[in-house]
């Protein structure tokens, strides 16, 4: 019945009375990679801290693995790896230290600090002081602490924040395996739509401490829906060229488009408009961009 | 959970000078005394003929509570530090652990750390005692007590510190206060014997000791669970 490994109810946080979380429902299923997006400080990190019980929520209530947060906490976290914002490391230590001081509290067997380097690819550095890891392997690390007590539910707030596209393509890789090969279900934060489209399967988008947005990336893709570009000599003449072909179209940047038509159609606009003596140099799809519907749905689209 | 907890935290504090600190602070005070003794040495023989080690430690004791005061400062920020450098609050608290025993495992860490340093300091008293030729019978009550009675007068200042070096990230406010405090404590000795930077003085010095280590004992332990009910409910940002 209950296939939800994490559901809020109403939450929401105020800071002197302003909520930066507001209501929130959020419904993550299992096995999924559920995409959190939002502009920066949209709330994300806020209710992150909340799921993970290191803040209060002023109202509403988490529920996760089917308990109640603030009965179960530390029953919950047992089954819960998280990565919060920028790693959080002892940077004397080497990564196996590390690990170890976070070993000793989950009270798992030795050998899973062997597995979890090997499932980030640290084994080699792993005798290394962290302070002198790159940003790239510091960020390994803290996904490999998540992993250390073998977890049901993987809860990462922005893990690619401020990495190089190739640190970027890594985590990301980390992370699409991590249902696959380990059945477990990913939380994963981020202000980029791009970073997480790659991956999730299911986006929330936040805005202002409010969810504008659930649903799968599919129905999401579906509302960027496209139309074809043509740029050519003359637009506003063959407006109305176009018109006489039963198409209804406007004029954008010198360029003409049209909104929704198919290939006939766009096949016997193109032959028409040639035969009228326009030059044609370019007919080209124009998908709205996932990024243009993220933005459109955060509503900062005005202010660009 | 607790000694989860705490064999975390023994792990943590590798490396980060806090073991050289418990080993330097006796020494250098055990040092002190050995220029004292050094330098004036004829003149301190006579004047403590009959009593020698009984001067010795009471020489000693004019800088125990201070020395404790600020050890007790710079441990507990040195602690803290150890989380607040990369907030690793975040990710220690969002492990299953409870808050008290994150907490609790803090104090009794920075107890034993302490507790280090004072049993150094009974025994390298001892040493220099013996090395300034004081010779046997060796007071040993007296020589644990120096070591032991000042820190139990010291607690309530141990989980103040500890507390304000734990909640707040800038370790500007504890170590300005505690530091602060110690210089105090050199001269509050003529106010009211319950006042309690003196405890640690008269937890040793005084005719009865038994109330100044109760009192030591029991406003540590309220000041923890004050500090506990707090950390229990503090938002982790």
């Amino acid at each position: 019945m209950n296939n939800y490994v994490i559901r809020t109810n109403g939450l929401t946080k105020s800071y002197r009375g302003r909520a930066a979380v507001d209501g929130l429902n959020l419904e993550i299923k299992k096995g999924e990679i559920y995409g959190f997006l939002g502009p920066n400080g949209a709330g994300k990190t806020t209710t992150i801290r909340m799921l993970l019980g290191l803040i209060r929520p002023t109202k509403g209530t988490v529920e996760i693995l089917g308990k109640d947060l603030q009965k179960d906490k530390i029953n919950i976290l047992r089954r819960v790896g998280s990565l919060v914002e920028y790693p959080s490391y002892y940077g004397h230590l080497t990564a196996i230290e590390n690990l170890e001081a976070i070993r000793r509290i989950l009270n798992v067997p030795k050998s899973r600090i062997d597995e979890v380097l090997e499932i980030v690819s640290l084994t080699k550095e792993a005798k290394r002081a962290v302070k002198g890891y790159s940003l790239g392997m510091k960020q390994r690390l803290g996904i490999a602490s998540a992993l250390l007590g073998s977890p049901e539910l993987l809860i990462l707030d922005e893990p690619t924040n401020g990495l190089d596209p190739s640190g970027i393509h890594e985590i990301r890789e980390l992370i699409k395996r991590m249902p696959q090969e380990h059945g477990i279900t990913v939380l994963v934060s981020s202000h980029l739509l791009g970073e997480v489209e790659q991956m999730a399967g299911t986006v929330g988008i936040i805005r202002e401490g409010r969810m504008v947005f659930q649903d799968t990336i599919v129905n999401l893709r579906q509302k960027a829906a496209g139309g074809i570009n043509i740029s050519l000599s003359e637009p506003e003449s063959a407006l109305w060229l176009a018109k006489d072909n039963g198409l209804a179209g406007m004029v954008q940047d010198g360029k003409l488009y049209f909104d929704g038509i198919n290939d006939n159609q766009v096949a016997g606009l193109v032959k028409r408009l040639v035969e009228n003596g326009h030059l044609i140099y370019r007919v080209e799809e124009r998908n709205k961009s996932l990024e243009d519907i993220f933005m459109e749905v955060i509503g900062e689209v005005k202010s660009l | 959970m607790i000694g989860r907890a705490l064999s975390s935290d023994f792990l943590k504090i590798r490396g980060k000078g806090i073991w050289f600190l418990i080993f330097i602070a006796p020494i250098g005070l055990v040092v002190m005394q050995a220029l004292n003794f050094g330098l004036r040495y004829d003149y301190l023989i006579k004047e403590y003929r009959g009593h020698l080690w009984e001067g010795l430690i009471s020489n000693m004791m004019a800088f125990v509570p201070l020395a404790l005061f600020m050890g007790s400062t710079l441990v507990s920020s040195m602690l803290a530090g150890v989380e607040h450098q990369l907030s690793s609050w975040k990710q220690l608290l969002a492990l299953p652990i409870s808050r008290t025993a994150v907490f609790t495992s803090k104090f009794v860490l920075s107890i034993i750390l302490m507790a280090v340093a004072c049993l150094l300091l009974s025994v390298f008293t001892a040493v220099l005692g013996l090395c300034l030729g004081f010779g046997f019978p060796l007071p040993w009550s007296d020589v644990a007590k120096i070591g032991f009675f000042p820190f139990i007068g010291s607690l309530p200042l141990l989980a103040l510190q500890l507390y304000l070096s734990l909640t707040y990230r800038n370790q500007a406010l504890p170590v300005t206060l505690g530091l602060a405090l110690a210089i105090c404590s050199l001269f509050t000795g003529s106010l009211s014997e319950w006042f309690p930077l003196n405890w640690p003085a008269l937890a040793y010095r005084a005719d009865h000791q038994l109330p100044f280590l109760g009192a030591g004992f029991a406003l540590g332990l309220l000041i923890l669970i004050f500090a506990l009910l707090h950390f229990n409910r503090k938002d982790v940002n």
